[in-house]
């Protein structure tokens, strides 16, 4: 009973962790219909830099997150400018090899900068364990998810009650409609994959306290928030969170009772299983055909 | 097309003499390598080229056919033709298998679950240790014994041979696939799918037929690579087979029979002349591909797909 109680609190963990990270491609792949598939090295770089900036610079854990996020809404608003911006109307497969071009670019070029070694941030937060009852967690750890959900909420609110959030939604819905009514779309396209970059650079930061950033697992990251964004449906915040907590506490579970081996598969086989039997995500609530 | 033939049959001329003239070690390694991407290159670009979709876990069927012919090699000492057919008939079962799933979804869900299964399938290879040795791979497959007699020299000859009948084969499946009544079907749909179905097209079937022939070419390039390095390990599911094999139709030119032939020998020369500036060079690849997308989004072959009637309008 304590293990499973451990295992669920470790998979809660690790599904804000998850979700924190597909945030971004929520709204990317999601809303603005983008296959980003450099959404894993945005999160890289963002860890990487967290990491030079607290590492090398000896900045605090919260002036570099507002540097990484001001940075990589700029890197990410010039990313749509200069290369989205041209294949917008040529279908899904121009964006999907674009992105994955600049995939190959970001990766190998923070290869060549960073190296392999794997970085951490540094964070305020002790290490040290934390009592719950019979389940232990880090310190760090909580002040983590707490930090995730407040990003989360915070990013909800701005899509949600915002004029600009407004615009945002409409624009995806209708963009010709948007337009007639004064919208100004291409900057609203280019504010949402800004604001999608800076919160996968956030993640990067944050997640790199925790775990490790790393020029290489670029790839993993991008795969592992589309399972999320997937499982939860296209463009919805709720969904990215449960697809996030499924994908956290299904590999906790299989983790700690069948085996440690193909806990990287579990969230593929979710996928796979998904769009057989409900295409349009647990959460989605256009029934559009995929 | 006609001109397409022509340049095709001069391709194999070439080929044909080549080693007559180049005998060279190191050279006849690039051939290989350029008749093992041409192998795959022609695989993809069945599909992204004719079908319009994009499967980005294509390399699924490149480790079943190199696990397949490396495990029947090892365990039961099958002869090379064995294990290369085996491994065009696995490629296609699984072929068969994925796409009956995949095939239903498209766009990025079809992007995104292909490469599931190929992740999938590297996992698969990397934890069952009893089978496929995990992450140690596979080593000392047997090269057949009238190759192994050879002198270095001789072997990649040979080897350039076989990769040169299989390419030539690989090439020759495609070009009567894209001249039969199914390419056209398969053209017509990638073309307007709507009015495709409309004058009885049945997408997913003809989807299909072109998946598992795709997985059938993909399986026999991925055996005769593990006879040529005789090695494999589950690297051959990643993505950086997957990422040359998107260049290489991507540079050459999609939906046209020759540009998976030139992007390959484009590519595999760049690929070595660059080797010594490692990431950089993936850098640069990196960087090509955004410049093909956004400039040139045909390839450089891609004139040859369009149609005459375009050029008189011009």
């Amino acid at each position: 009973m304590d293990l499973l109680l451990q295992l669920l609190a470790n998979g809660l963990v690790n599904g804000t962790f998850y979700a924190l990270s597909a945030l971004g491609l929520t709204l990317v792949f999601g809303l603005m219909r983008v296959v980003n598939f450099a959404h894993g090295e945005m999160y890289v770089i963002g860890g990487l830099v967290g990491w030079a900036l607290t590492g090398l610079a000896g900045l605090d854990l919260f002036m570099s997150l507002a540097i990484v996020v001001i940075g990589m809404a700029i890197a990410g608003w010039l990313i749509d400018r200069v290369l989205i911006s041209r294949v917008r109307d040529q279908g899904e497969e121009a964006g999907i090899l674009l992105t994955i071009g600049l995939s190959i670019f970001l990766a190998n070029s923070a290869l060549l900068i960073f190296g392999t070694t794997p970085r951490r941030v540094i964070s305020p937060f002790p290490t040290k364990p934390l009592f719950l009852g019979p389940v232990v967690l880090t310190e760090s750890r909580v002040f983590v998810v707490l930090l995730c959900a407040a990003l989360i909420v915070a990013a909800h609110l701005l899509i949600r009650k915002t004029p600009l959030g407004r615009a945002m939604r409409a624009t995806f819905q209708d963009r010709l409609a948007a337009q007639l009514a004064g919208i100004r779309t291409e900057r609203v396209y280019g504010f949402t994959f800004g604001f999608g970059t800076a919160l996968a650079g956030a993640a990067g930061t944050l997640l790199g306290s925790i775990y490790v950033a790393q020029a290489t697992i670029g790839g993993l990251i991008s795969l592992k928030s589309f399972v999320v964004v997937i499982l939860g449906g296209l463009g919805s915040f709720a969904g990215a969170i449960v697809g996030g907590l499924i994908l956290g506490i299904t590999e906790a579970l299989w983790g700690g009772f069948v085996s440690t081996g193909y806990v990287d598969a579990i969230g593929f086989g979710l996928v796979i299983l998904m769009l057989l039997v409900r295409p349009y995500g647990l959460f989605a609530k256009r029934s559009e055909r995929v | 097309m006609r001109l397409q033939r022509h340049v095709l049959f001069m391709a194999l001329l070439i080929g044909v003499l080549a080693p007559l003239i180049l005998r060279d070690e190191y050279l006849m390694h690039i051939g290989v390598l350029i008749m093992f991407s041409i192998m795959l290159a022609t695989s993809l670009n069945l599909i992204v080229g004719y079908v319009g979709e994009f499967p980005l876990g294509h390399t699924a069927f490149l480790g079943i056919g190199a696990y397949t012919a490396a495990l029947l090699s090892l365990r039961l000492g099958a002869p090379v033709y064995v294990t290369i057919l085996a491994g065009g008939v696995m490629g296609g079962l699984f072929g068969l298998a994925i796409g009956a799933v995949t095939l239903r979804l498209r766009g990025p869900f079809f992007v995104i679950v292909t490469l599931c299964f190929a992740e999938v399938l590297r996992l698969i290879a990397n934890n069952w240790i009893s089978l496929t040795n995990g992450p140690m791979g596979m080593s000392g497959i047997a090269k057949p014994r009238w190759i192994e007699s050879q002198g270095i020299l001789g072997q990649k000859t040979s080897f350039y041979y076989i990769g040169l009948v299989m390419a030539a084969f690989a090439l020759h499946v495609a070009y009567r696939f894209v001249n039969s009544n199914m390419g056209r079907a398969a053209i017509a749909m990638r073309e307007n799918r709507l009015v495709a179905q409309s004058v009885g097209i049945w997408p997913f079937y003809f989807g299909l037929v072109t998946f598992v022939i795709a997985a059938i070419l993909c399986g026999f390039a991925g055996a005769f690579y593990a006879h040529y390095i005789s090695f494999v390990g589950p690297e051959v599911f990643g993505f950086s087979f997957m990422v040359s094999m998107i260049i290489m139709v991507l540079v050459g030119g999609k939906g046209t029979l020759i540009g998976p032939v030139i992007g390959p020998i484009i590519i595999v020369v760049l690929e070595e002349y660059l080797r010594d500036l490692k990431e950089l060079r993936l850098s640069i690849f990196g960087l090509v591909v955004m410049a093909i997308v956004v400039f040139r989004p045909e390839g450089l072959m891609g004139f040859m797909a369009r149609r005459p009637e375009l050029y008189a309008g011009k």
